[in-house]
């Protein structure tokens, strides 16, 4: 555990330096502030959703705002170390085993998507009272976090170029934004796309994170996320067994 | 011009051999880049390895640290299969590429304790002290890499590489774009280390630097090894011929073998 450990400090070092830079935090998370706010004062008190639109929202922004950045730090991490830095080289090179590789640069990019979240829950908090989240919700960022650093990393392994990576955030990242539950509930879509996009990852950490108490439903979905995160875990392990230059 | 066998004083102990390559082949997008590549490197040598551009050197060193994989041949390290128990060999071998590949965001005290921690060397700061201590690098410690010259990052990246006490380090190109001073510099640790018994593969396009530091050279041309021998020995190859020249240099011996031979 000593090499995941190791990778772990040497992702969480990267990060920290960039953290000083103003822009960095900025970037990770303008966007859902952005949208927290235009549609939290402009739709919250127009539109009805059990328990209240704005909660509702602040919640699902919490949701994509974990992705993002999860996401984000391990596909970036991994794709640019590996082709413009060359930097990935060295910890692909150091004997720490392949899966604690993985788990140390997914880690890191589970505590980021956690700060991030956390930063948008404490502004939603203050701006708006949004309620304090329940266990299976804070369970539901973690696990969420864990599945899309993962992803990111398994991404960050195929892409042949870094910019490849903006098609992933085009085709996957972004549509799943928008249909998955973060700004309005799924059940308001089609039932031919609610089919589809209930079945998205997304959807399940939205799900988690309104919930207000652990029951079977919320065992169910977090078991479907780890899930998710365990294969996508085990793709990255594979990408890096399979590593060549 | 025909190259001659690798003489008598080129011949490796086999028993001896850190490094054996046989019949190494590597395309890249169907174009064929090392060809039936066969070499053996024994313990403690300065292997050198010299040829034009796109020879296939940084292919080989790759295939060599782990970083791609052969299409075929066999490749042994340590007398084990360096493709199949390549993690068993991970920290015996250094890589130190042509490039800086530091972390451009840590001090250098960072990116040699990252290192040393991804190696799980204990005690880690004590090694870390040490290897600044040996390279003299206590005044830097604290600069930023990305504010590093080229001969101090590439010193910087010698320092890291050694810190796990390797057996075998790969140097692509270790002096290319330093000035003679550094270039010394970086020669008298490569000799150091040599005589402390560590095996030294590396690539160079610096005749000069072959002759000094390698105890033997191969060349390499359109991805095949055209012979190995020592500096000497390789002078003497390319001397005669129709004309009977006489071959001075190192340099002059390269060119005529990479110019005339017929592969």
């Amino acid at each position: 555990m000593m090499g995941m450990l190791a990778v772990y400090r040497r992702e969480m070092l990267l990060m920290q330096k960039k953290v000083g830079k103003f822009g960095y935090v900025f970037s990770s998370v303008m966007f859902p502030i952005i949208y927290l706010f235009a549609f939290g004062l402009g739709l919250g008190s127009r539109l009805e959703v059990s328990g209240g639109y704005v909660p509702f929202l602040a919640k699902g922004i919490v949701s994509l705002t974990v992705m993002l950045n999860a996401f984000q730090q391990t596909s970036l991490s991994v794709s640019v170390g590996r082709m413009y830095f060359h930097t990935f080289q060295t910890v692909f090179l150091s004997p720490v085993p392949l899966w604690q590789i993985v788990m140390g640069i997914a880690l890191a990019g589970v505590t980021r998507g956690i700060i991030m979240g956390g930063l948008i829950y404490l502004i939603a908090w203050l701006a708006f009272g949004v309620p304090a989240l329940s266990g299976a919700a804070i369970t539901g960022m973690v696990l969420s976090a864990f599945c899309f650093a993962t992803l990111g990393i398994a991404i960050g392994l195929i892409v042949a170029d870094p910019d490849e990576i903006s098609l992933v955030n085009n085709f996957i990242i972004t549509p799943m934004i928008f249909f998955c539950g973060s700004f309005f509930p799924i059940q308001n879509l089609p039932k031919i796309m609610q089919a589809i996009v209930a079945v998205l990852p997304l959807s399940y950490a939205n799900s988690l994170l309104r919930l207000e108490a652990w029951n079977m439903q919320a065992a169910g979905h977090a078991a479907i996320l780890a899930a998710m995160g365990c294969c996508l875990l085990l793709l990255g392990v594979r990408g890096l067994k399979q590593y060549s230059e | 011009m025909s190259v001659s066998p690798t003489t008598a004083a080129a011949c490796p102990r086999e028993h001896d051999a850190v490094l054996d390559l046989r019949r190494l082949c590597k395309s890249y997008d169907k174009q064929q880049v090392l060809h039936d590549v066969s070499l053996t490197v024994i313990k403690g040598e300065i292997f050198g390895l010299l040829g034009p551009n796109g020879a296939g050197k940084t292919t080989l060193m790759k295939l060599i640290a782990g970083l791609s994989r052969p299409d075929s041949g066999q490749l042994t390290i340590f007398g084990r299969d360096g493709s199949g128990e390549r993690q068993s060999l991970k920290d015996k071998i250094a890589l130190v590429v042509q490039d800086n590949n530091l972390e451009r965001e840590f001090t250098v005290y960072e990116a040699l304790l990252t290192y040393a921690r991804l190696f799980g060397i204990e005690p880690t700061r004590q090694r870390v002290e040490q290897i600044i201590s040996e390279f003299n690098l206590s005044d830097m410690c604290c600069k930023q890499v990305d504010t590093l010259s080229g001969g101090m990052a590439r010193r910087v990246s010698i320092a890291r590489a050694l810190l796990p006490k390797p057996e075998l380090v790969l140097l692509d190109e270790p002096t290319v774009g330093l000035d003679p001073d550094v270039r010394q510099d970086i020669w008298a640790i490569v000799k150091h280390l040599a005589d402390r018994g560590t095996t030294i593969f590396m690539t160079t396009h610096y005749m000069e630097e072959a002759e000094q530091l390698c105890h033997r050279v191969a060349l390499l041309k359109e991805g095949q090894v055209i012979t190995v021998d020592t500096p000497n020995g390789l002078k003497a190859q390319a001397e005669g011929g129709a004309d009977n020249r006489k071959i001075l240099t190192l340099e002059t011996a390269f060119l005529r073998l990479v110019r005339e031979e017929r592969v």
